[in-house]
């Protein structure tokens, strides 16, 4: 059976609670971001707003399907009757299954976007790189196989932080210098999130990693409004 | 270099232009300030004023530009804009 519980017992709920921070600080940049698209019309702002929607997407995914694997486990707990609950599992296991699936899929696909982002692709390098995470997503979902697909987020999430710490070095604006800070971050908690089968707490440290990158790139969304506001004083 | 102005750039450097003068321009300043041709300006007030992101007055016989309230808030959001543009490199 595939393993669906990554997250310690005394974990659940948190890492939902965690996510859903996530989730918050991408919709936020998103709906921002596609403001500022129908002000000026420029698609790259369309194009940054689908990508963290994208990513945000996953995390939702990630969350309703977390939630209901945590309520059939509890479910066992509590009623302590082990043939009926592991049978709803297995009755689960597809409704898990898409979950995880779209997680992973929606992940790769919005850390790609952003990536294409600033570095503009042909047709053809996306539709080659769109089936390439179609597989890796779906291989990923075997047993012990899912470091294929935090392998592929770490090496998209580093590729987006060097593009951003490029991009500091010459414009030396402080917003950009947490965008790189953040999705550095990010980029490492997928490491620890690779090697969640050595031990659950690799998950718990991604997770609290993962929500540093958050919070960081929340303020890096904070200072380009204050530095905005500030301007407009002046 | 830098590109050919987008409208909302034009309209962005007329309100900026505007709030530099302490919200109030003759449209004559308002046109050299810009960077703006005569015909150009006089659409771009015309469609501003309807949008009532400025206003027309008159002053001891002079015609003045004034910015209102919604005009403030629009600059405001362009310049958030012009940040959010510069720090993710769009």
């Amino acid at each position: 059976m595939v393993q669906f519980v990554f997250s310690p017992k005394w974990f659940w709920g948190k890492d939902i609670f965690i996510d859903a921070i996530g989730v918050f600080v991408l919709v936020l940049i998103a709906v921002f971001s596609t403001r500022y698209y129908k002000l000026n019309r420029n698609k790259n702002y369309l194009y940054l707003a689908l990508s963290f929607y994208l990513i945000s997407f996953s995390y939702l995914a990630k969350i309703l399907t977390n939630f209901t694997v945590y309520n059939k486990v509890l479910e066992t707990a509590t009623i302590g009757l082990f043939t009926i609950t592991y049978q709803k599992i297995r009755v689960s296991e597809i409704l898990f299954f898409i979950g995880f699936f779209l997680y992973r899929l929606f992940a790769l696909s919005g850390f790609y976007a952003l990536y294409s982002v600033h570095e503009k692709q042909s047709k053809l390098n996306i539709f080659l790189m769109l089936y390439f995470m179609a597989i890796a997503t779906y291989f990923s979902l075997s047993p012990f196989s899912y470091y294929v697909f935090y392998f592929a987020s770490f090496i998209l999430l580093s590729s987006i932080t060097m593009h951003y710490y490029r991009r500091y070095k010459r414009n030396k604006h402080q917003a950009t210098k947490f965008l790189a800070v953040s999705f550095g971050i990010i980029a490492i908690s997928q490491i620890f999130f690779m090697f969640v089968n050595f031990t659950k707490h690799f998950y718990v440290v991604g997770e609290i990693i993962q929500l540093i990158g958050y919070i960081i790139l929340l303020v890096a969304f904070v200072t380009v409004l204050k530095y905005g506001r500030e301007k407009n004083k002046g | 270099m830098e590109g050919k102005r987008t409208r909302v750039d034009i309209i962005g450097d007329m309100l900026s232009s505007i709030v530099g003068k302490g919200g109030q321009i003759k449209p004559t300043h308002l046109m050299y300030k810009s960077n703006m041709s005569h015909g150009q300006m006089k659409t771009y007030i015309d469609d501003l004023v309807q949008k009532d992101l400025i206003k027309k007055v008159k002053k001891n016989n002079y015609d003045y530009v004034i910015i209102t309230d919604k005009g403030h808030e629009f600059l405001q959001k362009l310049r958030e804009m012009r940040e959010f543009e510069k720090a993710f490199g769009l």
